[in-house]
């Protein structure tokens, strides 16, 4: 189900050329505005990079459910014999990957924007980034489903997921603070708990939720 | 506790879409091996009772078995069920064959690709198997949606008005494979205008009104309704 | 049936005399009870209001979690209405939360805004809020519309002690237990009881009114039948 997901993306290449060129044209506004001294910048580069890959990644989210519902697919899903939990992680497994594709793009595009290190210790970052798809993702997809039984699925996601995933954003833009600082200490280790905790928690909360959220 | 002759039960089944009552009530046993049809004018609730057969949507009250077993949360035993839709259910994206191969694998099928092949001979499109839904004419893409609904060999097939947008070669060719299916014993539900068809197709015919069953009429009786 | 109309009529009355008599009170022992505050004047007089409505509004966030869940649970859309009527009343203490705090912390902080962890938190809560009712608008199927209110609502629960705690970890300045002469403190507990007294009032008001709304329509859908 991640292959066909995948493949039908590739094939179409409708979603992600939009969203990685949504995500590079924030990312210039976003550095466009914030010209500043590097001190400043060190401050705000890890929420900037945070809600570029947000508003980003919401484009994925919301097809991730949008597009079964074209030609009733999604129907034909539920009549297969597989519980909504595969469904759910299936669909999650694509939006991890998504935002990932994402990240590949804009970090590096943010390190060279603001001419910050932030490449200079990959490992924390990428476990700050895999921590904080892994929560957006997971919140996001289960409330993807939810939008697409409404009318107006595309602009409510982003309004339901975004105050869901504040502490999720905070986290991992502070996260991304220190390490630009080279600050591994407890405080670091504090945010990336939070952010596994987040991940955790929603991701069987959401398995839990989904045989609801599917159901008609 | 599993039944192998009633196929299909619909114990008191009411569902509402909001304030509408679109099924009232229903109760409905299909045997084994039987071949009913839905009739009815629009609205009156046959899609809905096919998709509740189905187990696609959940009664407000009521219960649907299968073999005598309750669906309710029942993931595995959907593998008793085909289903033809009204909509085709294709990914526009994927070849005719990827989107066979897709619902061969979601079955737990033993080999996906052979089988794909397999059935894309016996619905006739082999030789389209590398293009993709959109290109194809509609009753093409039916056909495509009968292969992917028989694709787990399942004992019990439900279609949806089957032979809607197909020309006079199709419906021939499609009304032969349906009598094969019957003759092999599977239990088949079909929701169905075509008086002709109906006679053709059914042991029993069932007309629904407003949602509720208020005719059912045997062998017999076919003839006389159509 | 006209016995239990009568009984309806005369406990409403019974109930708004009693609501209006809350507000009464708690008004009066804000402006006439409380002490002058020697440095702020009367805009510390809003801190009254603000913390019950505060509570009020954490209050039926999770009075909204738990009535989802058992609606999950049931499938029976009483506890819909429940769920529906604390969403309600929760966005309206959440918005006068936000209102009241912003009105005092210009007084006390010479800042209409800051981004203390109480208030970031309560405006999560409030955007989760909005959100919820901006998704049970766009449903029409009344069963659907609860479902996925409760998912929301549950999900927001969960989310909650995360905003805190992320929250927290920046240093705030939100006063938290501050020194209290004796009266003021009578006058916060007063003002606390009847303005949730006032609040549980309209919930339960707008948990009826919503559970007799869907009789009426059954009953119409049923004559139209």
């Amino acid at each position: 189900m991640v292959s066909k997901d995948l493949l039908s993306e590739c094939r179409s290449l409708r979603v992600w050329p939009a969203m990685l060129l949504l995500g590079v044209v924030v990312a210039m506004m976003f550095a466009m505005q914030a010209d500043l001294p590097p001190q400043q910048l060190r401050q705000i580069v890890g929420g900037l990079l945070w809600l570029t890959i947000f508003f980003a990644g919401t484009l994925a989210l919301d097809r991730s459910f949008a597009a079964e519902r074209e030609d009733g697919c999604w129907e034909g899903l539920l009549s297969y014999p597989v519980s909504p939990t595969c469904v759910y992680l299936a669909k999650l497994t694509v939006n991890v990957v998504a935002l990932a594709a994402l990240e590949c793009v804009l970090i590096p595009l943010f390190a060279i924007l603001t001419d910050l290190p932030l490449l200079a210790h990959p490992g924390p970052i990428i476990i700050v980034a895999i921590l904080g798809n892994l929560g957006i993702a997971a919140v996001g997809t289960l409330l993807s489903a939810v939008a697409s039984t409404g009318k107006q699925s595309s602009y409510l996601l982003p309004l339901l997921v975004l105050p869901m995933v504040i502490p999720l954003v905070l986290g991992a833009a502070e996260a991304t603070r220190l390490a630009v600082e080279h600050d591994f200490g407890p405080s670091w280790w504090r945010w990336v708990e939070l952010l596994g905790a987040f991940a955790i928690i929603f991701v069987t909360a959401s398995i839990a939720l989904f045989e609801f959220a599917v159901e008609e | 506790m599993t039944d192998p002759r009633i196929a299909i039960e619909v114990r008191r089944v009411t569902k509402r879409f909001g304030r509408r009552l679109v099924l009232d009530e229903i109760d409905l046993e299909v045997a084994a091996g039987e071949s009913i049809v839905l009739t009815g004018s629009n609205g009156a609730g046959k899609t809905t009772l096919l998709r509740a057969m189905a187990a696609l949507i959940r009664p407000n009250s009521g219960d649907i078995l299968w073999f005598g077993e309750k669906t309710s949360g029942q993931h595995e035993s959907r593998r008793l069920i085909g289903m033809v839709a009204h909509e085709n259910r294709l990914y526009p994206h994927l070849t005719l064959r990827e989107n066979l191969v897709f619902a061969a694998r979601m079955c737990d099928v033993v080999h996906p690709q052979h089988c794909a092949d397999s059935l894309l001979e016996t619905v006739g499109l082999l030789a389209h198997g590398d293009r993709t839904p959109p290109v194809l004419s509609k009753g093409m893409r039916q056909r495509l949606s009968l292969a992917r609904a028989l694709i787990h060999d399942p004992p019990i097939l439900l279609l949806d008005e089957p032979f809607e947008g197909l020309d006079a070669d199709a419906e021939q060719w499609l009304s032969g494979l349906l009598q094969d299916l019957r003759q092999q014993g599977r239990t088949l539900c079909f929701v169905l205008h075509d008086e002709a068809k109906t006679r053709l197709l059914a042991d029993r015919v069932l007309h629904l009104h407003q949602g509720r069953l208020l005719q059912v009429a045997g062998q017999a009786a076919v003839a006389h309704v159509a | 049936m006209s016995q239990t109309a009568e009984k309806h009529f005369f406990n409403d009355y019974l109930w708004h005399a009693v609501a209006a008599g809350m507000v009464t009170t708690a008004i009066a022992a804000i402006f006439l009870l409380a002490p002058m505050e020697e440095t702020m004047g009367i805009a510390q007089r809003i801190v009254y209001l603000h913390v019950s409505v505060a509570w009020m509004g954490l209050a039926a966030f999770v009075l909204m979690a738990i009535t989802s869940g058992m609606y999950l649970f049931r499938r029976d859309l009483a506890w819909d209405h429940w769920s529906r009527a604390a969403l309600e009343i929760g966005w309206l203490c959440c918005s006068l939360t936000l209102a009241t705090g912003s009105l005092w912390a210009h007084a006390a902080w010479n800042t209409w805004w800051t981004w203390d962890p109480r208030l970031t938190t309560a405006f999560v809560l409030w955007a989760m809020y909005s959100a919820a009712l901006v998704l049970r608008s766009g449903v029409e199927d009344p069963h659907r519309r609860a479902r996925m209110g409760a998912i929301v609502a549950i999900v927001g629960m969960l989310d909650v002690p995360l905003v805190i705690m992320a929250t927290r970890w920046f240093r705030g300045i939100h006063p938290k237990s501050p020194h209290m002469e004796p009266t003021m403190r009578v006058v916060l507990l007063i003002s606390v009881v009847c303005f949730t007294l006032f609040f549980t009032m309209l919930l339960l008001l707008r948990r009826s009114q919503l559970h007799i709304a869907d009789m009426l329509e059954d009953l119409q859908a049923q004559a139209e039948a």
